[in-house]
């Protein structure tokens, strides 16, 4: 008896410490990477302003939530920022619209180098970033609102008899529904419709597909809509779940690029399936185990050091390093991406 | 040929070089960080030193009848380049006599040893804590009204130490300021046979602390000491542990200790405790009352002291009799400290009049003024305890 | 040479190069001669970092968003080499760090055994695997206990092992050396991958240097800081005191000083003195820049116009061509990256001596990435002269931006009350604006003007 409780007390400190936490950022990523492997896999380059494209996107979606709340207007226990999404999305998409027709199209008419595509996708994050900035100013925003939790440490703890308690919160809960969502609706359309089709056929052979008589304007159109809406919605659920800050939206990319090149360059499972894989090594390689192996462990023993791999301040070298392996080792990501020379 | 070469050069440099030495009125730069991770401080900071300005141009008591005006520089608080070129504007170009600054440790170090000490121009910096800055060969020019964080750490130990608690989890801002306290809290709190668990740095800026607050709840501790600013990683930090309930007893630093920190966790987190420096002597409320009077906010971070900075450094040219730096330099820790007749926040003319006269002053100002050792602020510090989802002070350390 | 012989190019870089020197007259006029010579020097050092970035990208095409942390392993060579090493540390926590060292060293060397003893496959995969977890769980039991006890050595004042106590001077090579050594490591990884990699990989590596530079406490004091560094020219109060600098004070002033005496004039010549101390030690950096600068052009305008040049520019233009002509396309791309990348730590290293300390928090990519791209896109890229007048320029502009920024905003808003909330807003906000102008100026010269200031030549090669 003694020692399930041990086992279950060690699995609750895991949960709430590795499993929630890491799934909810898990989901996080792996809608930005999505948003970035679509743009890789059908424009061809890096986009180093998708952060920053989050990073505005969800500016608007924190200023219409103020005025929803100013205005009285809720959707209580469910955020309001649910509610103000929808125009963030439709700002964020006129804006990356509006970017590809000034900037990028340009160098597209001239099949320009993917390397000049990125230098000028640094320009447009700077850009962004100073927009998003000189808006709503470089400070933290807050705009979660509604129940706080779905399980609180301490009922857990009143509910279980576990000496470590669990939490939940209602953002972690609404991050995971949504992404389910979102994925589930963006396959079905890159399966089912004829614009999902065409941009696959384009993505897989360029040249091709022009010749079959797809429209690439309409389809470049169409990566940018639904990149747009990725990064919002992405950008959205990490500020409801930490908080809005501008700047930690650029920190967000190299995570992200890791995500989509372990996955495979324009493959949105893969894209998925990286950002957990990235979510998870920076949460497990970052954590404590010192607790966790005392209840594990025999009886009043405890471990000398913290047992963690590497310490917290390196937590976002992790994606670094996942990224420099996969390059090493299987430079086309797990599900076989682009080919990439 | 090299002596030749810059002697020709200097000569026809400096020719036009020194046209502003003499100034009809006296000239203090201000260089704190106006843009730059703590931008949101700086502008209060700058309008209370701005406050001593005018109240002592508008006395008409300084050197028989000057005024004085402030031009304001900005040090970034981390561009060491950016900074050290602001500060010699200040000092070549605008002809400042001295100056109030700079903020961060790490620009206040490059301008003080780049140009304030080698132009022998008086600095006195309102906010620049870390220890490493009392080593500084300064030739006795830099000065400081805020206390070096060695002295907090202790005081931090102390606190603890006497509210019965024997070991504690750290986190500090990954700056020079947090690991700077941190380093110092530890060091007295071990010594008092105290023992601290891990210390672990958190980066400000980010939007998730949960892998940080993973570490500190894994080494365990009696509370948690939070060494960053209230506005950036520390309250994630602590918003963290609540959610999580790793901890719900917090130890803060003076980065901390505002009102901002209780309206946002009200009485979750009663019982935690923490320390501001200043007291509730009569200079601080009479400094805010002084302040409002003027149409100044008064209540933030290092704002008495900012006043407290420009203060001494005029009443120091007064009991000079002079504007020169080598001059006023002699005369700071006169004037800041005993003997001499107590002068308060809205009392400099009383000052300047008794300095003129030849007398004696001890200049108490808004932060209980004393300077020690290399020029810097003994410094009192309250002990600050949440009750109720509010501060109260419970002694002066 | 006549002026008349002058290409129009010539001539356009000869007029730049006027323009830029008239800039800084005007602000030695309009601000202070210190303030110029200020500008001068920082203006030197980015346009050397200017040139290390045109040497990536302006000859090969190389994308690096990592500059930010070439330019800080520069920075900390300065503190390596100069610093006087710690003895108290060393003896704390020397004898571990060196056995991480070690068992490091035979960590490397083991995992080389296994590659060449065992047969591909699932053996030597695991086998590889648990001499990794093994191993690094060894070197960091030694690792640990060092760095700890070195960081407990009077902390708020050393709590590092020092450096090698050299003159700082040659941390410029030294920093060099280190920045190349990092390049070589990560173009070894990320060059012959698609172009883009290389971005990404620099990207993370750039953060990935500032972050050990500011944790690694027992290496430079972390975010604590480096001050007092040594400096390569005399200190500004030394020359204060020395007799042959105030005789030289009093000869320059001599008319100044006529038929003043005694105590006003000992004040006078102080003022003077403390004032022309600061030039002197300014021109004296100026001369050493520019002797930097001035040898690191030459070379790399030798390179440029030598056959590797020319192969490097076939590279770029044509990389299938130019692979198809047997040239190592890989190998070629990971010698400039790592020349380039050199020259950025060069300059990292003259930045911190110029300091005078090394602040690891200073390390921004917005400042030390970012501005040399501008400054190599407007200049010119692939024209070294261009990346000097860029470098020059953009950091002219960058520091005199505040004053102006504020200036006209402050124009632009004056029409509204004081405490307007649109006013307010924008003032505050005027900070942001050195960002989002510095990103409009990169997409507009890329887009209207993406030969730069000063164009690349047209080559006969070409």
């Amino acid at each position: 008896m003694y020692e399930t409780f041990e086992l279950l007390n060690a699995l609750a400190l895991m949960s709430n410490f590795v499993f929630v936490p890491a799934l909810s950022y898990g989901s996080q990523l792996a809608l930005g990477a999505l948003g970035i492997t679509l743009v890789f896999g059908i424009l061809r380059f890096a986009n180093f302003a998708h952060g920053d494209l989050m990073a505005f996107g969800t500016m608007v979606v924190v200023l219409v939530t103020y005025w929803l709340q100013a205005q009285g207007i809720g959707i209580d226990p469910l955020p309001t920022a649910l509610l103000a999404l929808p125009i963030g999305i439709v700002v964020a998409v006129a804006a990356s619209l509006a970017i590809d027709r000034t900037v990028f199209r340009f160098y597209r008419r001239r099949r320009a180098a993917p390397v000049i595509f990125v230098v000028a996708s640094v320009g447009v994050m700077y850009v962004l970033n100073g927009v998003t900035r000189f808006i709503i100013g470089p400070d933290d925003q807050r705009f979660a609102d509604g129940e706080r939790f779905l399980i609180n440490a301490r009922d857990f703890k009143e509910m279980t008899g576990l000496a470590e308690g669990v939490t939940i919160k209602l953002s972690q809960g609404v991050t995971v529904v949504v992404a389910i969502a979102v994925v589930a609706a963006l396959f079905w359309f890159l399966q089912r419709t004829r614009t999902g089709k065409a941009m696959r056929a384009y993505s897989d052979n360029e040249d091709l597909a022009l010749l079959s008589g797809i429209n690439p304007d309409r389809v470049v159109a169409v990566t940018w809509i639904i990149a747009a809406v990725l990064a919002t919605i992405a950008g959205t659920l990490y500020g409801l779940d930490k908080s809005f800050k501008p700047f930690t939206y650029f920190q967000l990319i190299l995570p992200m690029f890791a995500a989509a090149i372990v996955g495979g360059i324009g493959q949105p499972v893969g894209a998925i399936v990286g950002g957990y894989i990235v979510a998870f090594s920076e949460v497990m390689v970052t954590y404590a185990y010192k607790k966790a192996l005392a209840y594990l462990g025999p009886g009043g023993w405890e471990p000398e050091g913290l047992m963690q791999i590497l310490s917290t301040e390196y937590k976002f070298a992790v994606s670094f390093i996942i990224l420099v392996i996969v390059l090493l080792v299987r430079p086309t990501g797990i599900f076989r991406g682009k080919v990439i020379t | 040929m090299k002596k030749l070469l810059l002697a020709s050069s200097m000569l026809a440099l400096s020719a036009t070089g020194l046209s502003g030495a003499a100034q009809a009125e006296v000239k203090l730069g201000i260089i704190l960080g106006f843009t730059g991770p703590i931008e949101s401080v700086t502008p209060g900071m700058a309008d209370s030193a701005e406050l001593a300005m005018k109240e002592v141009s508008d006395s008409g008591k300084l050197l028989g009848g000057e005024t004085v005006s402030s031009v304001r520089a900005d040090s970034t608080c981390v561009d060491s380049a950016a900074a050290t070129a602001g500060a010699e504007r200040l000092v070549t170009s605008d002809g400042v006599a001295a100056i109030v600054g700079a903020d961060c440790s790490g620009v206040t170090g490059a301008i003080a040893n780049n140009v304030t000490i080698p132009k022998g121009v008086v600095m006195v910096s309102p906010s620049a804590t870390s220890p490493a800055l009392s080593a500084l060969d300064d030739n006795g020019y830099f000065f400081r009204t805020a206390p070096s964080d060695a002295r907090q750490g202790q005081v931090l130990a102390d606190i603890m130490k006497d509210r019965g608690f024997t070991s504690a989890a750290v986190t500090y801002t990954n700056n020079d300021y947090g690991k700077g306290l941190a380093d110092a809290f530890q060091s007295s709190f071990e010594a008092a046979g105290g023992k601290v668990t891990t210390s672990v740095a958190h980066e400000d800026g980010k939007a998730d602390y949960s892998a940080e607050v993973g570490t500190l709840a894994a080494s365990g501790g009696d509370l948690l000491a939070v060494f960053g600013y209230v506005d950036q990683g520390g309250r994630g930090i602590i918003q963290s542990s609540l959610d999580t309930g790793a901890f719900d007893t917090f130890l803060v630093g003076d980065g901390m200790s505002s009102e901002a920190l209780v309206e946002t966790f009200g009485s979750s987190i009663d019982g935690s405790f923490g320390t501001l420096p200043g007291n509730e002597s009569e200079g601080a409320a009479k400094f805010l009352e002084f302040a409002k009077a003027n149409g100044v906010d008064g209540d933030g971070a290092f704002r008495p002291e900012s006043y407290d900075a420009a203060a001494l450094i005029l009443l120091a040219m007064q009991a000079a009799g002079s504007t020169d730096s080598a001059a006023v330099k002699d005369k700071i820790m006169e004037v800041a400290n005993a003997p001499g007749e107590p002068i308060l926040p809205g009392e400099l003319a009383k000052g300047l009049e008794i300095l003129a006269n030849g007398g004696d002053i001890d200049y108490v100002g808004a932060t209980a003024v004393e300077l020690i050792g290399p020029g810097e602020a003994a410094g009192s510090y309250r002990e600050l305890l949440v009750e109720g989802g509010a501060f109260t002070t419970v002694q002066i350390r | 040479m006549s002026i008349g012989n002058l290409s129009p190019l010539g001539m356009r870089t000869l007029g730049a190069y006027i323009g830029m020197a008239l800039l800084l007259i005007l602000i030695g006029f309009l601000q202070s001669w210190s303030v110029a010579l200020v500008l001068v020097n920082l203006c030197l050092i980015s346009a050397i970092m200017a040139l290390g970035v045109n040497i990536q990208w302006g000859y090969a095409g190389l994308f690096s968003a990592g500059t930010v942390g070439f330019a800080a392993l520069g920075g900390l060579a300065g503190v390596l080499i100069s610093e006087a090493p710690i003895p108290e540390a060393w003896s704390a926590g020397g004898f571990n760090v060196l056995m991480s060292a070690a068992v490091l060293a035979v960590l490397i060397a083991a995992i080389f055994v296994i590659f060449a003893v065992m047969a591909p496959g699932r053996a030597r995969k695991i086998v590889l695997t648990l001499t990794v977890l093994v191993g690094y769980f060894v070197v960091r039991q030694f690792f640990d206990a060092g760095t700890d006890a070195i960081e407990a050595v009077d902390p708020a004042l050393t709590g590092f092992l020092g450096g090698l106590n050299l003159p700082i001077i040659l941390s410029w090579p030294v920093g060099g050396l280190l920045a190349a050594l990092v390049a070589w490591g990560i173009g070894k990884i990320a060059l012959g991958l698609r172009a883009d990699y290389l971005a990404i990989a620099t990207l993370g590596i750039g953060e990935i240097v500032i972050a050990v530079i500011k944790n690694e406490e027992w290496l430079a004091r972390g975010v604590k800081n480096v001050s007092g560094l040594d400096r390569p020219v005399p200190k500004e109060i030394a020359l204060q005191e020395a007799d042959w600098f105030l005789g030289w004070v009093e000869w320059i002033h001599s008319s100044a000083l006529q038929g003043v005496s005694g105590d006003a004039r000992l004040d006078m010549l102080r003022g003077f003195a403390q004032y022309d101390a600061g030039i002197a030690v300014k021109l004296c950096y100026a001369v050493l820049f520019t002797a930097v600068l001035v040898c690191l052009f030459v070379l790399a305008q030798k390179a440029l116009n030598s056959p590797w040049g020319r192969m490097m520019r076939a590279i770029r233009d044509n990389e299938v061509a130019a692979e198809a002509m047997g040239k190592d396309v890989t190998k070629r791309h990971l010698q400039t990256f790592i020349l380039g990348s050199a020259v950025i730590g060069i300059a990292g290293a003259m930045l911190t001596t110029l300091d005078g300390q090394f602040t690891p928090g200073t390390y921004n990519p917005l400042r030390y990435t970012f501005l040399i791209w501008v400054m190599v896109i407007v200049g010119g890229s692939g024209n070294n002269h261009g990346s000097v007048i860029g470098g020059f320029l953009i950091w002219f502009a960058w520091v005199q931006a505040e004053p102006a920024g504020a200036f006209v905003l402050d124009l632009l808003t004056a029409g509204l009350a004081e405490d307007n909330p649109v006013r307010e807003h924008l003032l505050d906000a005027a900070a942001h604006m050195r960002p989002l102008l510095m990103g409009l100026v990169l997409l507009l010269a890329m887009r209207f003007s993406p030969k730069g200031i000063l164009p690349e030549p047209v080559r006969a090669d070409r």
